[in-house]
């Protein structure tokens, strides 16, 4: 993982996104991996969970690119 | 010899077996169950069943006069597909569902089952339709599975362990078996002395002969003989769970053209001078006539005409061909042919006699000799029998409601026949998994079993010590577990090699719930035994239709049927050439027929050459010494069979045969306690309970599951002392536990009372690091009713929601994988639709615990996305408090990790992993563990395993001295002991302490789901006494017992503390006058004075001229509550402390019309 793809959580604040002033924007998609043929999918909120490649109806989440833990103890 | 065998474990592991699995003794381990399922479609047993049930018959007229037009109807075969996708779903191109798909989903690992329907109209030509009746779940590796022959290689790439057995189900994603389950031995009668039988009328004696008769289709119907004090015999049964009972005379008629004297010759034989049986029998001959019955026709027709409604059959059959169907669905239903069963139920009568007049002993029904196991595949197969029945009859009755109803009813109509089939209730496979998933057995026919529920259990994956034990488990029937007596659960010499001594929990299902030994086998299949009936003829035996009977002559039975009868000097010579043969595998006598011959004895068992060939009995290897061949044998004949235990017992003239090793008697469990010969029984018990609680490695697989919990050993070992059966069974596979050097000595005080000092090195260097697999199904259609529109969907608004949502959750709503949830964390986020609001789901236990995995989950149909299943690991480092055990029932509490250089060391520099207090040995005897101790530090310094199987060692060559020897010569202490310094003061200590390697199990009882504590928190809101429970943060109870100790010690104040200030303690306003807690009542204060406390009840009410409210009324002493209303006086009130429940149960009597009147006085 480089050193650019690590962000630091985020100060906490109870303001919501709307009080802050921010619209509602959609980041971009996350893609999901078929548990059966490791393809990569997407999928939008309303979409059946069926991988595009083989139909398979488990898709895994990947591990975030984000650092988790800083300090390895 | 053991060994590590590392190389030979790793190339296992880096490239598995594309052939076969390296360790065939554990598709043995679950075999009976795979076996009896496959028996159902490859055995044939469903086809059977069809058959059996037959045909029905309706006819379409409403006129009661006039039948009408015919339609009889029956199932002609019953198909089972392999499992695929159920749902509508077009997009998948391979249909096929595998078990880890199941698993992951969470759904039912389930198949098609299709029944062929036949028909025809008026005995017309026949038609046929094939009927979906629904999935069935199906059980895993047997035919009807996807994974049935696959390698280990296969397996992993499907996701399955390499080892992977089968044998469960898998139901709504929770792997479940059905469980075996003792039943008596099928098709033999046994003689019962049962006090309860006098309760079933007036002249009824406790004896009894019941028979329970195996069809072929392995349903079973009881029948029983009861003798009456008269001296007659009546013949019970019970049939849809109702009890029938009918004269024996009856059923003998009805089932061959006889007379008395047939009668009388088959049951007296050449006994004529005993008078007992004569009398009796003559008696019973008599008293018969009263029926006015003789022929064979008339008694069919008699026996008809009672039972036509019972039996629901077709309204054009005659009487007598309905007592007909009566003999072949009632009585001695493994026979086919009449004559069999005539013969049968004379012997029967004269076995009755016998027992009646003391010439034979009862049969022990809790005796393993005259038990058999019910099998999970063969209880299956009954209810689907049993749902086919319902639903053929659910058929007629659909139509019966048509034509009550004055529908057309149209047997040629095609359009009307598929339009009853759309009315009846076809869905099978929802009653199986309805059964499966609970347990409970819905049956109109009690399918002759004692029990409506507990037939399947979880096969809990806590580790694979638990898993495999539950597919070796017995369980005597639920039935018995509420028996007050004991004598079901004794352990009986009968069972010896069958079912294991040591292997039973301790506690209620103590002896109950029993687990066979590794070696038993349980047959699912019979065996062709077609040559046995000529073969024994050849040998002197006589014709079956020969007069005999008594004890005098040997009756010679095969699987219920007699075959004839011969002197019992003839029975000996046949049953020792018939072993001969079976064991030889010579004249078509296979090996697993059962060949019992009773002898005759003075009282004892009622003699005979009983052989077995059928399904579901216990067998087990021996080796037959004229042969040096193994034979199998059951438990009927192991009783009067001469087996030495080892080789150097053998008497020459006494014994046939030889146990192969004397370890075959004990469970694959109990198998594992090294030298185990060394301990005192009962920790051999506790060792077998606490093996299966061990947090140790439940699986490789364990990506592709999603248990709600799974326990799981980071750093798990093989262990330097075990025995060669170990290798045997793969356990290697799945380490239980770690080596550990463990120090016999009284060291701080930390480890009293079983109390275990951790090294904290040991500790930091990851022994015994756990961690807990917890799985959470987040499902949003769950909370969605049928046919609502979808509203909710995972992901964030564009509503308000807090910025921090975002720190755990990605933007799809999920959470992040790798992420550390905390109490309160949200870990799903859902945008609803019709709220128009973000939602999120919290993570509620108040471990932290990492996101492990997050799967998305598709349903059956192509459905939108709605479910996931987040897979969070939570992690268990040893703590104070956690719990671990040696393998020899001492189990310990962690009380300190010391520091490493407070520990004692030894000369040569070692320090003990793990410190016990001697006092854990006198008491408890379990020599094994210090000679465990012995050979794992020999092991240790040599580098090799140990073999720790039990009876190897003798008073000759003792253990001590072999493993001693090992340590002597690796400049060790041959006893060892050694020197040891104290880790504080750097001083040797005065005694040697004994240290070796023993193998530690650390067990699932950790602190952290155990420990309660509470200074304030949740109350109930009726008694404001504190809640109870863990989960609800509330107290522990301060009992009647605990209460006594502290009023005993006088300590009052603690006392009051315990009971009443930190429970419901109130102050409370009382009346002085009165004495009422209820009527007082805080006033509405005037401006400027502060509110009192009056009693409303010793107040005057002040009224106007009017009668009305006192609104004017002014001075002192006048108060006002909060209605307004005016009062003077009630002034004597007072405030003392009581008990919230106090009041409570002053209201409550005060609804039942009682007054508390307390009497409040100054102390």
């Amino acid at each position: 993982m480089n050193r650019e793809s690590f962000l630091p959580p985020s100060t906490q604040g109870s303001s919501s996104a709307a009080a802050a002033g921010r619209a509602y924007q959609p980041t971009q998609a996350i893609t999901y991996l078929c548990a059966n043929c490791a393809a990569p999918n997407t999928l939008t909120r309303s979409d059946p969970v069926r991988c595009r490649e083989c139909g398979h109806r488990v898709l895994y989440k990947q591990r975030t690119r984000r650092m988790v833990q800083f300090e390895a103890r | 010899m053991v060994s590590f065998n590392t190389l030979e474990r790793e190339r296992y592991f880096q490239n598995p077996p594309t052939d076969k699995s390296a360790f065939p003794l554990l598709a043995e381990a679950v075999a009976p169950h795979i076996g009896s399922f496959n028996a159902l479609t490859a055995g044939g047993l469903l086809d059977l069943a069809v058959k059996d049930i037959g045909e029905k018959v309706i006819f379409d007229s409403n006129d009661p006069k006039r039948l009408g037009n015919k339609m009889s109807y029956r199932i002609d075969q019953v198909q089972i597909l392999k499992p695929t996708l159920s749902g509508r779903d077009k997009t998948t191109i391979n249909r096929r569902v595998y078990p880890a798909e199941a698993r992951e989903r969470m759904t039912t690992y389930q198949a098609r089952m299709i029944l062929k329907f036949t028909y025809s109209v008026n005995d017309g030509p026949e038609q046929s339709e094939n009927r979906d009746v629904g999935f069935i779940p199906i059980m895993l590796r047997s035919n009807r599975c996807h994974i049935e022959k696959m390698s280990p290689a296969e397996l992993i790439a499907h996701k399955e362990e390499s080892e992977e057995l089968g044998g469960y189900f898998i139901i709504n994603g929770i792997e479940k078996l059905i469980r075996m389950l003792i039943v008596q031995r099928r098709n033999h009668p046994m003689a019962i002395v049962r006090p309860s039988f006098t309760g079933r009328g007036a002249t009824y004696s406790q004896f009894g002969i019941q028979i329970r008769c195996v069809r072929p289709d392995q349903t079973s119907q009881t029948n029983v003989l009861h003798y009456l004090t008269d001296g007659s015999v009546t013949f019970r049964f019970s049939w849809r769970k109702s009890e029938y009972l009918i004269p024996v005379m009856m059923i003998l008629k009805a089932l061959v053209n006889t007379n008395d004297k047939e009668i009388f010759d088959g049951i007296v034989g050449s006994d004529t001078k005993n008078s007992f049986l004569t009398d009796r029998l003559e008696l019973m001959l008599r008293s018969y006539k009263v029926y006015n019955l003789y022929s064979q026709e008339e008694t069919l027709a008699h026996l008809g005409d009672k039972f036509r409604v019972v039996m629901g059959v077709s309204p054009d059959k005659t009487d007598v061909e309905v007592g007909r169907e009566f003999m072949r669905r009632i009585v001695l239903v493994h026979l086919k042919s009449n004559e069999d069963k005539f013969r049968l139920l004379l012997f029967m009568i004269r076995k009755l006699y016998a027992l009646v007049a003391g010439d034979c002993s009862p049969d022990n029904p809790d005796a393993t000799q005259h038990q058999e196991v019910l099998l999970g595949g063969f209880l299956y197969g009954m209810i689907i029998k049993e749902k086919i029945e319902e639903y053929l009859n659910n058929f007629a009755a659909q139509v019966n409601q048509d034509i009550v109803r004055g529908q057309p009813v149209n047997f040629s109509d095609h359009k009307y026949i598929s339009k009853v089939f759309l009315k009846t209730n076809d869905n099978i496979g929802k009653k199986l998994n309805y059964f499966l998933s609970t347990g409970n057995l819905i049956s109109q026919s009690g399918l002759d079993l004692q029990q409506v529920s507990g037939y399947t259990v979880v096969a809990e994956k806590i580790n694979f010590y638990r898993f495999i034990s539950h597919f070796r488990m017995v369980h005597r029937g639920s039935f018995f577990a509420q028996l007050k007596t004991t004598t079901v659960r004794k352990l009986l010499p009968e069972s010896w090699g069958f079912l294991c001594p040591v292997h039973t929990p301790d506690g209620s299902p103590c002896g109950l719930l029993n687990h066979l030994a590794h070696k038993c086998i349980i047959t699912t299949e019979a065996v062709d035994v077609s040559a046995v009936p000529s073969l024994v003829r050849s040998l002197g035996v006589s014709a079956p239709n020969m007069a005999g009977s008594g004890q005098n002559m040997c009756c010679v039975q095969l699987d219920g049927q007699i075959l004839g009868w011969c002197s019992h000097k003839t029975a000996k010579r046949v049953a020792d050439s018939l072993r001969f043969w079976k064991v030889e595998g010579t004249h078509g006598v296979p090996n697993e027929l059962e060949i019992g011959l009773v002898p005759t004895s003075n009282g004892g068992q009622y003699p005979g050459l009983y052989m077995f060939s059928s399904q579901s009995r216990m067998l087990r290897p021996v080796k037959y010494l004229p042969l040096e061949k193994e034979d199998i044998v059951g438990p009927f004949e192991q009783v009067y069979m001469d087996i030495a235990c080892a080789p150097e017992e053998i008497t020459s003239g006494l014994h046939t045969h030889v146990e192969y090793s004397p370890t075959n008697i004990l469970s694959i469990l109990a198998n594992m306690t090294p030298f185990s010969d060394f301990n005192q029984s009962p920790r051999n018990m506790y060792q077998c309970q606490m093996s299966k609680q061990t947090m140790g490695t439940p699986g490789t697989a364990l990506r592709y599951r999603a248990d709600n919990k799974l326990y799981r050993l980071q750093t798990g070992q093989t262990p330097i002392v075990k025995a060669k059966l170990y290798d045997d069974y793969g356990l290697d596979n799945f380490p239980n536990g770690m080596n550990a050097v463990v120090a016999v000595i009284s060291y701080t005080g930390y480890d009293m009372d079983d109390a275990m000092i951790l090294n904290k090195s040991a500790h930091e260097r990851g022994f015994g690091y756990g961690t807990v697999i917890k799985v959470e199904k987040i499902d949003l259609a769950e909370k969605r009713r049928r046919g609502e529109p979808v509203a909710q969907r995972f992901g964030f608004g564009s509503d308000a929601w807090p910025e921090e949502w975002r720190i755990k959750l990605d933007s799809d709503g999920l959470p992040i994988v790798g992420m550390l949830l905390e109490q309160g964390d949200p870990m799903a986020a859902y945008f609803d639709e019709n709220l128009g609001r973000t939602k999120v789901m919290l993570y509620k236990s108040s471990e932290a615990a990492f996101v492990e995995e997050v799967r998305l989950i598709g349903d059956d149909n192509d459905g939108e996305f709605q479910a996931i299943s987040v897979k969070l690991r939570v992690t268990r480092s040893p703590l104070i408090g956690d719990k671990f055990s040696s393998r020899h029932g001492q189990k310990g509490v962690c009380s300190q990790r010391y520091p490493a250089v407070d520990m004692p060391f030894s000369e040569t520099g070692i320090q003990p992993d793990i410190i016990i207090n001697p006092h854990a040995f006198p008491s408890r005897m379990t020599i094994g563990m210090f000679v465990e101790s012995l050979a794992g530090k020999a092991g240790a310094m040599h580098g090799i395993a140990q073999d720790s199987t039990p009876f190897q060692f003798d008073e000759k060559n003792t253990a001590a001295d072999h493993f001693g020897k090992q340590l002597a010569e690796c400049g060790f202490n041959y006893h060892g002991n050694e020197p040891m310094y104290s880790g504080i003061t750097g001083e040797e200590f005065k005694a040697d302490i004994y240290v070796g390697v023993v193998y530690y199990q650390r067990l699932r009882h950790m602190v952290n789901d155990k420990y309660q504590v509470r200074s304030t928190g949740p109350v109930n809101s009726l008694t404001m006494q504190p809640v109870k429970g863990r989960k609800r943060s509330g107290g522990i109870r301060i009992g009647e017992m605990e209460r006594d100790a502290l009023i005993a010690h006088g300590t009052s104040f603690l006392l009051q503390d315990r009971l009443l200030n930190c429970s419901d303690y109130t102050q409370a306003n009382v009346c002085r006058d009165c004495g009422s807690l209820l009527s007082t009542v805080t006033t509405v204060p005037a401006v400027g004075s502060a509110a009192e406390i009056k009693c409303r009840r010793c107040a005057t009410r002040l009224v106007n001229k009017a009668g009305g409210v006192a609104e004017d009324i002014h001075g002192s002493g006048v108060w006002e509550d909060g209605a307004g209303t005016k009062f003077q006086g009630g002034d004597n009130t007072t405030t003392v402390a009581i008990p919230y429940v106090l009041r409570y149960l002053d209201v409550e009597l005060a609804a039942m019309g009682v007054k508390m009147k307390f009497n409040v006085k100054p102390t």
